[in-house]
């Protein structure tokens, strides 16, 4: 066989516990908000809303996209993940991490707990971080979407070096500024650097395949890695460094340019796609990257916005950080979780009684309808929450948590039912 | 075997291939236009020349050995050799007119 590189995919016990973890931390999330839906009405740097943050960002999504990488890295860099030992002894340090950092947030013990959990997570990103560095060595692929991954996970490791040492620095009082001026560039290149690239690179690769579309531009990603990876790191040089508002506005500028160069390569993906019924994957995939106009237009109403009252402002930085993380990043993670979790366990369980006997097909391990009934109540979350927080409603906050509640119960149920999935004996034989 | 029964069995294999499906897809093989040559050398052998969406496709290995598998079930004694390649390059052009309906083309 000439080229074929499709035996590298790691054992399903490497992946597979991430989706578990994933989907049992987005349940806790819900019920968090639930708990404290006046979170989201308060200051952004409340310790509940960041409890719930980090356990959303963490547990639920790194979680989810630290599985699918895994699982990706063959495809992407063609090469197979240089340590599955690496990979399990990661996902182990890394719960217990983000439970302990999520937990040390919630019950505001930012001097006692705080600083040892950041050293925790640190270290668990960083195995992560190697993992994948080693596996990327290994490749002899070097295209834009390995380009990508590779400088997410760059920012990924930056995120967290400036998370763990604003948390030391509860500890042992180091910088000069404030906590909220280095939490703010925390975020920024959290949710842009890792999420953003990440989500980038990995979508270049894979919403084309589900699609089915070829003889793509792909000097739009380039345009695209260019522009996000300078205007993020003008960003976070003015931020520490200059502090100019005109440069702040260019380097947002040169990323928001590099958004819509993605938007437009899934444009054209999606043009001149074979495949023209979206099923329930990527119905959620096309509707998390629709959904990315809006962080854009919030972002840019923010770098532009002088003299705001600080309590409506506060109120806007709380809408921005929903709607990148639910609007966007759950968005799509829901849809691809639909779209690589049951290949994953039917090429465990099927892959050996292909041709032998009959077998069903990878969507037919979850309930459609259950998925189906998932969107619509998605919809409503993503619709109710922001209305709640623009109008200073906790009633309307408290409905959307409630939502949010129902959307984990039913996701966790199709996620279960996948990854529990058992073969049937053929009754034909 | 003459040249003429050689075709028919190389038609009827192309048939038989026609119930390996492309899970994610949901199409055979055949329609998906996936398959690029087919030879029976007239006693037990049989060559497919094939490719993929992707060289990278992670279901590869599983629709090769679906391959082997439904032609050892009809014919258990035969030898089947899959050959992959990716030149030409796969693309929508080679989709059969009854893989483009059910995609909706």
């Amino acid at each position: 066989m000439n080229g074929l590189k499709t035996n590298n995919a790691p054992h399903s016990s490497v992946v597979v516990p991430h989706f578990m973890f994933g989907a049992i931390s987005f349940f806790i999330v819900a019920i968090m908000l639930l708990l404290s839906s006046s979170s989201l009405l308060e200051v952004y740097f409340n310790n509940k809303l960041i409890a719930i943050t980090h356990m959303a960002v963490l547990g639920w999504a790194t979680m989810i996209i630290f599985g699918a990488l895994y699982q990706l890295i063959p495809v992407v860099f063609e090469t197979a993940l240089f340590s599955e030992k690496l990979a399990k002894f990661t996902f182990w340090i890394s719960i217990v991490s983000v439970v302990f950092l999520s937990y040390s947030f919630w019950v505001a013990s930012f001097s006692m707990l705080l600083p040892y959990a950041s050293v925790c997570m640190f270290i668990s990103l960083l195995l992560f971080v190697i993992n994948v560095l080693l596996s990327y060595r290994k490749s002899e692929i070097k295209n834009w979407s390995s380009k990508f991954i590779i400088a997410a996970i760059i920012w990924l490791l930056l995120t967290e070096l400036l998370g763990t040492l604003i948390a030391l620095n509860f500890k042992f009082n180091f910088f000069t500024e404030t906590h909220i001026h280095y939490l703010q560039i925390h975020a920024t290149i959290g949710l842009i650097g890792w999420f953003l690239m990440l989500i980038i690179g990995v979508g270049s690769t894979l919403i084309p395949m589900f699609l089915i579309s070829h003889q793509l531009n792909h000097n739009k990603l380039k345009a695209s890695f260019f522009l996000i990876n300078v205007g993020l790191l003008g960003i976070a040089i003015n931020w520490f460094l200059i502090n100019n508002s005109i440069l702040k506005g260019f380097c947002w500028a040169f990323v928001t340019v590099g958004v819509l160069f993605f938007v437009s390569f899934i444009y054209d993906s999606s043009k001149k796609r074979m495949r023209k019924k979206l099923d329930i994957g990527m119905q959620y995939s096309m509707l998390a990257v629709a959904s990315i106009f809006l962080p854009i237009i919030i972002s840019s109403a923010l770098v532009f916005s002088f003299n705001v009252e600080f309590e409506l402002l506060s109120r806007i930085i709380v809408f921005y950080g929903f709607s990148i993380l639910f609007g966007f990043i759950t968005t799509l993670i829901l849809g691809q979780t639909y779209k690589t979790l049951p290949f994953i366990v039917w090429l465990e369980k099927y892959k050996k009684l292909v041709g032998k006997t009959k077998t069903p097909l990878p969507r037919e391990l979850y309930s459609e309808k259950i998925a189906s009934i998932q969107f619509y109540m998605y919809l409503g979350f993503i619709i109710t929450i922001p209305i709640g927080i623009l109008l200073n409603s906790l009633v309307i906050v408290k409905v959307g948590s409630i939502a949010l509640l129902v959307v984990a119960i039913l996701y966790n149920i199709n996620v279960f039912k996948i990854i529990l999935h058992k073969v049937k004996p053929n009754k034909d034989e | 075997m003459n040249k003429t029964e050689i075709a028919e069995f190389e038609l009827a294999t192309l048939e038989l291939l026609k119930t390996v499906m492309d899970p994610e897809i949901e199409i055979n093989i055949v329609d998906l236009g996936l398959i690029y040559e087919l030879y029976y050398d007239g006693k037990e052998k049989i060559n497919i020349v094939m490719t993929f969406s992707t060289p990278a496709c992670p279901l590869g290995e599983t629709i090769i050995s679906n391959i082997k598998e439904t032609i050892k079930q009809k014919h258990p004694t035969f030898e089947t050799v899959v050959d992959v390649v990716f030149h030409p390059q796969w693309n929508n052009s080679m989709v059969s007119e009854a893989g483009r309906i059910i995609l909706g083309l």
